[in-house]
């Protein structure tokens, strides 16, 4: 072991006995209370910076979302409607269960990777990735129960008079078949992706 | 004996005028029970199309079961519309075309015949080139007994067009309209009537294997004429069937049954088609020929 390791172990080593060691210095009050405030400030910056990354903006500050999937949403009842509720990106795609919320960030983490080393920076590359990537997301949102969906929307507050007649007939069967959201309802914000099959379709 | 001789020819001559008067068709259409539909233009819109669920999100209803009618039958013309413009499913949007045909369906029958009346009010011409030059209109049907044809109980006679077929984009000009497995032996076919308004002349045919328009034995007449801006063609055919593509209709049964007009000189797949239909000879259906 070199004597730099040794002097490092040292100092950790002190750092815990500092740690450990009760204050003779502050009031239990004083570091209660710093404690909090320590608390609050850095569990409310981590909250807001975790927030940041949850908005529409953030994820059109990639060109890869901007150029590609955007316009198309643009375009969808989910952007535009005459109630002018809107639903934007992690409205869809990211859970609003903090912890689930924090599992699909850390998985997130990956598409960092991708951004950087430009895994589909190109409409071209996009458009060849873009299969895998509908196919994450549609098995994503079965696995959940299409929860992003039933946010907003649920097959027992369905008024089916008002429903065409189309869809008043797939929901029935939507029911009966015990289906969720995302069975029927893939290409709803975005287009759909060349290649799909009929297993696609179905899962 | 001269008696018996009079009486005889005179008893000749009424059973021969009654059973002339039972083979006219009603006198008084006016009487009979009308269906109201509405054919539409349907585009690129084949069995392959139909029974594809990335396409089409009615695959899986009919997959179950549920027929065209169970889910379009209130949004008919909405379809047209979409399709007609280039907006879904039409490469080749004709402009100025019709969206959708409402036309008035009436069936009736005797001892022997069938009795269908189609009216209809003249759609305006969209001016584009005649693809058949002959014939401003064509109307036909279909017949299927017995649901032999895959899915003719759920799609009338959607099941006879298939993505391959002439006037479909990039399909061989010579390959017409089949059905799945076809075959007149088996009984897996359509039975196809039509009338054609620049030739007037009924085509007694068939699809099985093939579309074969001719040699149909069931056929008696059709006769059409355009009254202002109204059709009216009336098709008079034999209940009896035959080996040569004709249906055996039955008193008290139900048949599969779908047609369309070919508009403004269309052909093959430009023309206005119905949904899903049941033909019902003194039985419960959508269209009804009731013994007069």
């Amino acid at each position: 072991m070199t004597e730099d390791v040794i002097n490092k172990q040292r100092a950790f080593g002190k750092f815990l006995a500092f740690l450990r060691r009760p204050s003779s210095r502050y009031s239990l009050g004083f570091l209660l209370v710093a404690g909090i405030v320590s608390g609050v400030v850095l569990w409310g910056g981590f909250n807001t910076a975790l927030e940041a990354t949850n908005t529409e903006s953030f994820c059109i500050s990639c060109h890869e979302m901007r150029d590609n999937v955007y316009p198309e949403y643009k375009e969808t009842i989910h952007y535009s409607n005459r109630t002018g509720v809107r639903a934007t990106c992690p409205d869809c795609h990211v859970p609003r269960d903090w912890t689930y919320k924090m599992i699909r960030k850390a998985k997130a983490s990956k598409e960092v990777w991708g951004k950087l080393v430009g895994t589909i920076d190109t409409p071209e590359k996009f458009e060849a990735k873009r299969l895998t990537l509908a196919r994450n997301e549609w098995q994503r949102m079965k696995s959940s129960n299409s929860i992003e969906c039933r946010n907003c929307h649920s097959l027992e507050s369905m008024n089916s008079e008002v429903q065409k007649q189309r869809a008043r007939k797939q929901h029935e069967m939507a029911v009966e078949d015990n289906m969720t959201c995302i069975n029927c309802h893939k290409g709803i914000a975005h287009k759909k992706p060349e290649g799909m099959t009929e297993e696609d379709e179905d899962g | 004996m001269k008696k018996s001789v009079l009486a005889s020819i005179l008893g000749s001559v009424l059973c021969f005028a009654a059973s002339n008067a039972l083979a006219e068709a009603p006198s008084d259409w006016s009487k009979i029970k009308a269906l109201d539909t509405t054919l539409f233009y349907p585009g690129v819109s084949p069995m392959e199309w139909i029974n594809k669920g990335t396409e089409h999100g009615g695959a899986r209803g009919m997959k179950k079961g549920e027929t065209c009618m169970d889910c379009h039958s209130e949004e008919i013309a909405d379809m047209g519309g979409k399709m007609v413009s280039g907006q879904k499913i039409e490469p080749n949007p004709i402009p100025g075309k019709a969206a959708a045909i409402n036309v008035k369906v009436q069936a009736a029958r005797d001892d022997e015949h069938l009795y269908l009346r189609f009216t209809w009010k003249q759609p305006k011409a969209s001016g584009a080139a005649k693809m058949d030059t002959v014939n401003p209109v064509k109307i036909a049907y279909m017949i299927e007994a017995g649901s032999k044809v895959e899915m003719a109980n759920i799609s009338g006679c959607w099941s006879s067009c298939h993505g391959d077929a002439r006037t479909m984009p990039g399909a061989d000009d010579n390959k017409t309209k089949y059905v799945k497995n076809g075959s007149l032996a088996n009984g897996i076919f359509y039975d196809l009537n039509q009338w054609r308004s620049g030739e007037n002349k009924a085509f007694d045919g068939y699809v099985a294997e093939k579309r074969v328009m001719e040699g149909g034995q069931a056929l008696q007449s059709a006769t059409g004429k355009l009254n202002g801006d109204t059709w009216t063609v009336e098709f008079k055919r034999k209940l009896a069937g035959s080996d040569k593509g004709d249906v055996e209709l039955k008193a008290g049964q139900v048949y599969n049954f779908g047609f369309a007009i070919h508009d403004d000189n269309t052909i093959g797949r430009y023309h206005h088609v119905s949904l899903n239909f049941k033909l019902g000879i003194d039985s419960k259906a959508d269209i009804v020929a009731t013994k007069q």
